[in-house]
């Protein structure tokens, strides 16, 4: 027998640092140093978007006497009314509520984002991939040809009331089909999704065609289908606004679990999850935050899909600051979408669906392009 | 001759006590697909086991079980003394971490963020890190030399870092019991060192307890002083020296090898045929022993008891044709001198057909046992049964129950057509019958050809050793 003999080293050099992955190094120090400023950046943009949204419209109001309003409505500071009683109304009952919803709806369809991108390990997933798009718009259509007034007294509107349900029924179903043995994997999970979403479209053209009613409100319908924050009232701002918060702080508790998510489920499970309860959590939670942002908005894509990604860029993949941040962006940037979307072409608004989109897209393709090989699906 | 490297720790497991971990009787199967049966293994704390099998030997799935992640069909796996059942996952995730074969991570994550994960059975969801937390984190990444690393993103490192880091992240989960599924798989020759020596300190130095399953036979007999051959089953446990046996491997991975220790070194190693004089080498070996002149056809456990008999009598065989997956398949890997393998859950295939008939004609006796005869299998007793007319000495064993017959033996026949029935009707096979009476058609011609029927094991070994 003849093995030729040769001596391996017995112990390599441990920790041997190269010089190409220096520059990475690099650039998650800076990064670390940089997330508390962009949280200050964020915490500061929220307001004066806010404040931009409510000065700006048909009249334009100057910011000093926004804030003199706001402060003196709230029983904060007290001015001597030396402004037009007519613009008061118009910030306390139509621009702030409209302001704060876009602001709240930013938010929900962010942090679904996070939810859904963190619990399927895919920076590519969005809050609708589980068929709450087509649940929504299911229940607007319903809501729109229904023989009744869609509006009720000044309480509720039909419309956001079925497209929430609709939404959180579609997403129950979906999850209910994919579970298998016990288990949901998350590749039957998407595909039922897809079949669901096909399925309900389906439907809600069928509804669309056969309904005499359909020919009326087919305006109405488009414009909520293309996403437009319609509120008009506080009510719809407190319900989904408490909704929407509630939402947030159950994902911000959910944080580590996601962190423990980005293992691949077993290895969630090896450091003690009981994976498949924290992704029904996670998924129920999620589509409530998108199900409760929808009612009040339509389908507005992207936010929910590109604040995420863009922040995770900035500070990093942890999920706490990770939520918190896509929060305040999400919010951010939707209130000055609607703003844009309301002043563009003046008097006529556009629905901001179409300006999310016109923005998101070509951003994430950009994305897309500059890092392809990150995006894996496992 | 054999030179072991760890013969204490080895020792602590013989010398009994509370095992960390055993498994008992267990059986598990995807769906209605069994993966193995009846797999019984025992871990000391402070052992350090190799767990060695071919591609698709059900090693993984092994692993899988033992981390609590799959749940056992049958039988029950015990930790600490307790049932796994019983552990709550935050429980066993503070006593069992698992490192896997490599892992993909979405995100930028970096390396202290990853080892500080393995925290979280402790943490908790709603805690945060206190100084005893940070602690560990810094003392899992300086004993795997990870440290310098901290601030790195995990996606930017090499193979053998990387692996070094998912050890880190299983040592800040402070476990007892540490399972690595193929744990230098992806690396080259270098980090494969590196790695396993990392865990034979943390094995020595820390007294962690280790399985991992391995496919490189030649580092696993340098590191680990116990291994444990599985093929849907355990093969083997032993130490390097009775596990590496030339001919154990050859059966189990379907390829001859050579085992000796290489001059100047202290371990067994494995090496491949490829060289004329390896294969020379064989054919000597080969040599050395008699050829087997018995062939066992088994299947389902009918097999066992033919089967350790004629190994207890150092009668070589040959067994087959068996199903992987299939207990007397494990048990014949085990024992005989060659076995004629097909797929699990196939139907015999012509090529194995073929195998089967060239080995018949080398063998003197043919021994088959009670086994169920299905569709997938008929062709068995097809092909005995042209053994039997090419002169080929036939025992059909009868099954345990009807050894105990005596008045069937009192009966004196009246005529010829009544001894047939009387005979296949103490094969037992009508019983066995899957195939709608083609199987008992079979033994019927069988009989005729002059096969025997025996009740007694000592009967068939007296004939198969004469």
């Amino acid at each position: 027998m003849k093995i030729e003999t040769r001596t391996t080293q017995e112990s390599p050099a441990l920790a041997t640092t190269t010089a190409t992955t220096l520059a990475d190094a690099k650039a998650v120090h800076v990064r670390r140093r940089l997330t508390p400023l962009i949280f200050t950046a964020l915490l500061l943009l929220l307001p004066l978007t806010l404040l931009a949204a409510v000065s700006t419209g048909s009249t334009a109001i100057p910011f000093a006497t926004v804030l003199q309003i706001l402060l003196d409505g709230s029983h904060l500071l007290h001015f001597r009314e030396s402004w037009d009683p007519a613009l008061a109304i118009i910030i306390w009952d139509l621009r702030l509520p409209e302001a704060l919803g876009a602001a709240l709806v930013g938010a929900g369809l962010a942090v679904a984002g996070v939810l859904f991108q963190g619990m399927l390990r895919n920076p590519l997933a969005d809050p609708f991939l589980m068929g709450t798009s087509s649940g929504a718009a299911l229940g607007a259509v319903i809501a729109f040809i229904l023989p009744l007034d869609t509006t009720y007294g000044l309480f509720f509107s039909l419309t956001p009331l079925l497209a929430f349900s609709g939404a959180l029924l579609t997403v129950l179903l979906v999850y209910a089909i994919a579970r298998v043995g016990g288990r949901t994997p998350v590749v039957t999970l998407l595909l039922a999704g897809v079949v669901m979403n096909a399925l309900l479209v389906a439907v809600q053209t069928l509804i669309l065609t056969l309904s005499p009613q359909a020919q009326f409100n087919l305006q109405a319908l488009f414009n909520w289908l293309s996403g437009g924050i319609s509120v008009n009232s506080w009510w719809p701002v407190v319900i989904v606004g408490s909704l929407i918060v509630a939402g947030i702080g159950g994902a911000l508790v959910l944080g580590q679990v996601l962190d423990a998510f980005a293992l691949g489920e077993e290895g969630a499970a090896h450091l003690g999850l009981r994976v498949e309860w924290y992704k029904f959590l996670l998924i129920m939670l999620g589509s409530l935050l998108t199900a409760a942002a929808v009612s009040i908005s339509g389908l507005i894509g992207f936010v929910g899909l590109v604040t995420p990604h863009m922040l995770r860029l900035l500070i990093g993949p942890r999920h706490r600051p990770l939520i918190a941040a896509s929060a305040l962006g999400g919010a951010s940037f939707l209130t000055l979408a609607d703003l844009l979307a309301r002043t563009v072409i003046a008097p006529a608004v556009l629905p901001v669906g179409v300006f999310t989109a016109l923005i998101g897209a070509p951003f994430f393709l950009y994305l897309l392009r500059q890092s392809k090989k990150e995006y894996r699906w496992s | 001759m054999v030179v072991n490297l760890r013969p204490e720790s080895w020792n602590v497991s013989a010398a009994g006590g509370l095992p960390l971990l055993e498994v008992r009787h267990v059986t598990f199967g995807y769906e209605l697909q069994p993966v193995f049966f009846d797999v019984c293994l025992q871990l000391a704390a402070g052992e350090m086991v190799g767990l060695l099998g071919p591609n698709g030997s059900g090693k993984t799935t092994l692993l899988r079980l033992l981390s609590g992640v799959l749940r056992p069909t049958q039988g029950e796996i015990r930790l600490q003394g307790r049932e796994l059942d019983r552990w709550r996952r935050r429980e066993l995730a503070r006593v069992v971490a698992v490192v896997p074969q490599e892992l993909h991570i979405p995100f930028d994550f970096t390396v202290e963020q990853l080892v500080a994960l393995g925290r979280l059975p402790f943490v908790g969801l709603l805690g945060s890190y206190g100084p005893q937390d940070r602690a560990r984190i810094e003392a899992a990444m300086q004993v795997t030399g990870v440290a310098a690393l901290a601030k790195r993103p995990f996606n930017e490192l090499s193979g053998g870092e990387r692996q070094r880091v998912l050890v880190a992240m299983a040592l800040a989960q402070q476990p007892r019991l540490l399972l690595l599924d193929e744990p230098t798989a992806h690396l080259d020759i270098r980090y494969q060192i590196e790695v396993l020596e990392l865990v034979q300190r943390l094995n020595r130095e820390h007294g962690l307890t280790v399985l991992a399953a391995m496919h490189d036979l030649n580092l696993a007999a340098r590191y680990f002083p116990r291994l444990v051959l599985f093929q849907r089953g355990i093969v083997a446990d032993g130490t390097p020296a009775t596990v590496l046996e030339p001919r154990l491997l050859s059966r189990v991975y379907g390829i001859a090898v050579q085992v000796g220790i290489v001059r100047g070194t202290a371990h067994f190693s494995v090496v491949p045929p490829g060289s004329r004089e390896a294969q020379e080498a064989e054919e000597e070996m080969a040599a050395l022993e008699p050829p087997p002149r018995v062939f066992v056809m088994a299947g389902g456990g009918s097999g066992e008891r033919v089967m350790r008999a004629l190994a207890d009598w150092h009668i070589p065989f040959l067994a087959g044709v068996l199903n992987m997956g299939d207990s007397d398949h494990t048990l014949a890997l085990r024992l005989a001198s060659r076995v004629l393998t097909e797929q699990p859950y196939a139907p015999l295939s012509q090529a194995a057909l073929e195998e089967l008939r060239t080995a018949l004609t080398t063998v003197e006796t043919l021994i088959i046992c009670p086994m169920y005869v299905g569709p997938g299998n008929v062709a068995l007793l097809g092909e005995a049964l042209t053994a039997a007319r090419q002169g080929c000495r036939v025992l059909l064993v009868a099954p345990e129950t009807a050894a105990t017959e005596p008045s069937d033996m009192a009966f004196i026949p009246d005529s010829e057509s009544q001894e047939l029935s009387l005979l296949l009707a103490r094969t037992g096979i009508a019983a066995r019958d899957y195939t709608g009476g083609e199987a008992t058609r079979l033994v019927e011609q069988l009989l005729q050809a002059g096969a025997r029927v025996i009740s007694r094991l000592t009967e068939v070994l007296a004939l198969s050793a004469a």
